[in-house]
This record gives structure tokens, sequence and C-alpha cells, in this order.
């Protein structure tokens, strides 16, 4: 009895010998993300446009996101006398170059050039637009999760009827490779 | 063994097995990436078994395709100085590493089967002739071989199922076949974050550098909205690798594109098998 209790001490301390020499490292979350971050604070309400920060959006391929340095264009500066701004501050002057994560949604396969459907006219809340009171995040285009199905029907102007875009290439070369 | 000693044996053992089990690497190395000696390896055993020549034939200079929803501005080709040529092989290569080609296990290469898209053929460089007629095309019961307005016959791989149709249909065997699932085998390597890896069970075949030309045309009509695209300054990897520019690639219907330019001073040829077929993909030998 009493080599069985020892055996069971022993594995326990190897556990966690194992677990003190072998621990796996907790992927370092980025500072900013304890920041909720709002994108009615952000957008029209203070005359910023959607490329001010998603520098690309306009004439690039892909719109990105937001650099350390785009932030703090504008929070160098004790912006409002909100409780939570310095908790904004003191994270934002922590965190490393590129404060957001984001992972890229579009498959491989797929082209979307964001520049090439600005210039045709299409404003980046027609597809980026949330449902109503919500805020821009989670790849929702409209509360609906994109598809390509969505991007056949503007095409071939089964959408936004109101909106007079010109027709657009339909044939698979089009958008993928 | 009396008791306590197995049971000290058995302590031991799954301790061990408590740190083996927290390794933070597994011990399966199998799947390593391809080094780049292995892709130029293959390409020099590819181009010294050089399959037989094609019969050439003189053809006309293509010109805007027939199919209705052509466009009348663009029709992209290419164009191989038979002249200027040496088979070196580079252009082999440089494809592999533009649009992430595999490369094929022993077995195949033993038969002699690779997946290159390019392939020496009597010593020259051949590959799909993007037949404005394309006989592919027409027996895809999926509707993943399909032709562009601007004359590139492309390839859908997610709507490709395998039939190996097209294949069968094409005269010249330009379209290869992922018998193996390259990635799983450790085959592929992405040399170009651009272009997707395909699997296994799908067809595939020169696209003529489709992805520069989509990223060139999608930044030109950012850039000058209203302005007409034709392709100017584009050229695939091939023609880009090729130190003699014995391949050139350019625009059928533009008077100014160094393709134009140069099929005007020399013949113009195509293979009996796709002549009558309107290709993209032509030869040129001797002066005019």
């Amino acid at each position: 009895m009493k080599y069985l209790v020892a055996g069971f001490l022993a594995l326990l301390c190897g556990f966690f010998l194992a677990d003190l020499v072998f621990r796996q490292k907790m992927p370092e979350l980025q500072p900013m993300a304890q920041i909720p971050f709002d994108h009615s604070l952000h957008g029209d309400s203070i005359g910023l446009d959607c490329s001010h920060c998603h520098g690309g959006s306009h004439f690039q391929s892909r719109a990105h996101m937001p650099s350390k340095k785009d932030c703090l264009d504008c929070h160098r500066l004790p912006l409002t006398e909100k409780p939570g701004i310095e908790k904004l501050d003191s994270l934002l002057a922590l965190s490393g170059e590129f404060p957001w994560n984001h992972k890229n949604i579009l498959p491989e396969h797929v082209v979307f050039h964001h520049g090439l459907h600005y210039a045709a006219g299409v404003q980046c809340s027609d597809c980026h637009r949330p449902l109503d009171g919500a805020d821009y995040r989670g790849g929702l285009a409209r509360g609906k999760p994109y598809s390509m199905q969505m991007c056949v029907d503007c095409h071939a102007r089964k959408t936004f009827g109101e909106k007079d875009f010109k027709p657009a290439a339909v044939y698979c070369g089009a958008c993928h490779r | 063994m009396d008791r306590r000693e197995f049971i000290k044996a058995c302590s031991v053992v799954l301790l061990m097995q408590a740190f083996a089990g927290c390794r933070r690497v597994t011990l399966d190395t199998s799947s390593s990436m391809p080094s780049l000696e292995d892709f130029v390896n293959e390409v020099k055993m590819a181009a010294s078994r050089s399959k037989p020549g094609f019969d050439l034939v003189q053809i006309p200079m293509p010109s805007a395709l027939k199919q209705s929803g052509a466009s009348p501005l663009n029709r992209f080709g290419m164009a191989i100085d038979l002249d200027a040529c040496n088979g070196c092989g580079k252009c082999i290569l440089a494809c592999m590493q533009e649009n992430n080609i595999p490369l094929s296990s022993k077995e195949r290469r033993a038969a002699g089967q690779f997946m290159h898209w390019i392939e020496m053929r009597g010593g020259t460089p051949s590959m799909c002739f993007h037949c404005g007629d394309a006989p592919c095309e027409k027996v895809c019961p999926t509707g993943a071989a399909t032709h562009t307005p601007d004359g590139l016959s492309t390839m859908m791989y997610k709507r490709c199922t395998g039939s190996r149709f097209c294949g069968a249909n094409c005269p010249v065997g330009a379209r290869k076949f992922n018998y193996d699932d390259a990635v799983k085998e450790g085959l592929s390597r992405r040399f170009n974050s651009e272009v997707p890896l395909r699997s296994k069970g799908v067809m595939e075949k020169c696209s003529l550098c489709l992805q520069r030309l989509q990223d060139h045309k999608y930044s030109h009509m950012a850039q000058f909205p209203g302005n007409e695209w034709r392709g100017t300054g584009v050229e695939t990897a091939c023609a880009g690798a090729c130190p003699k520019h014995a391949i050139i690639f350019g625009n059928w219907l533009d008077p100014a594109s160094p393709l134009v330019k140069a099929a005007k001073r020399k013949n113009i040829y195509a293979p009996a098998e796709v002549a009558a077929l309107d290709p993209s993909v032509v030869y040129l030998r001797g002066n005019r």
C-alpha cells in the first residue's frame, strides 16, 4: 500500500515536472484585444473614411488592418474624458506594431480586388454593412456569411438595382484562379 | 519480480509516458518539404527525355476569337521562337515555381509522367495551346474547363471532379492529372502564395499565368477607371525566365504588343493537331 501511494505521488510529481519543462506558451494576446473597438465612434461620426484606417481599401487589392501608427495618428492626444481612455492609451503603448489580429476569410482560389469595386462605385458598406446596431466585425455581410451567390447576384444585377452599377463579369476566370 | 519492483516499474513507465505526451514537437517528420534542388533535378530529368516533336504547319496570325462574348480588345497568347530556343529547360522550372507545380513520385517519374505544364517536345518547349475552339472545354461535364473572353483556356479547380474527359480530348496531351495527393506526400512546395495548390483528382494545365493577368488587370482598372486595359507589361513566368527571349507573351489584338511585333517578322507555325483549332500559342520560325 505504501508503495502504491509513493508511486502515485511520483506520477503526480512527474506530471507537474513535465508541465514545468514542456509547458506550451499561451499565444500572446495582443493587449488591444481587451479593448472593445467600436466602429461607430471612429467612422462618419468623426469624419473618417474607412480607408483612413483600412489602408488599401480604395485602391489596392486588400483592405488592411490598421497598424499601431494609424491608431496613434489620433490617439497620441488625450481625446475624450471617458473613463476607458486611460486604459486604452496604456494598452496601445504596450501593443506591438500591428495591434489587431485578423484572419483573412477569402479563399485562396478567389480573387477580390477592393480597389476595383471602389472604382466601380461600390461603397464599403454595401458589402460590410452589419445588421442594425451591430458592429462591423465577424466576417458577415449584412448579417449573413459571405458567399459566392452574393457576388454573382450583384454582378448579374439581381441585387442593388437602386444603385445602378454597371453589369460586371460573370465568367469563372474573372474571379477564380 | 516482487510487488515492490513491479509498482516501481509501472510508475517509471507512466512517468516516461507523461513526459513523452507533453512534448511540443511530434516525432513524425515524414511530410518534409522538397528543396529547390529537387525541382531542378526533376526538370533536368524531364528535359533529358524530350518527347518526339510536332509536325508543324504554317498558320495565319491569330485574330479575335470567334466565340460570342469574346473581347474585341484582348486575346492573350504566346509565341515560341524556334530559331532562338536552345531547349535549356529554364522555362519549365520557372513555371513550376510560379504555379506551385508538384514533383512526381518515383514510380511516375520512371514511367515518364511529370506534372510539368511545359514539356520538351523535339527539344523545344510545348504547353497548352489555348485553342480558341478548344476541344477540351467541350467535353467537360462540370464546366470546370472554360474560356475567358480574352482568350485563356482556364481551369476552375474547385469545379473539377476528375472525369479526365478533357485530357482524353486534348490532341496534344497538354493536360496533367493529379493522381496523387502531392501535399500529403510531401511533393508540393508553395513557392508562390498567390496560386492555390491543387488537390488529388483535379486536372491542371498551363493557365498562361492567369494570376498575373488578373492582378495586373484589376490594379489597372482600380487606378485608371474607364481606361482600356490591354495587358501591356504583363509576361508569363516562362517568358520572363527564358535567357534567349525565345518565349514572347502578349496580346494578339494589340499592334504595339511585343508578340505581334515579333510574329510579323517571322513565319507562324502550329502543330498539325491543333492548327485548325485556332491556337493562341504558336511557334515562330524563319524570317518572313
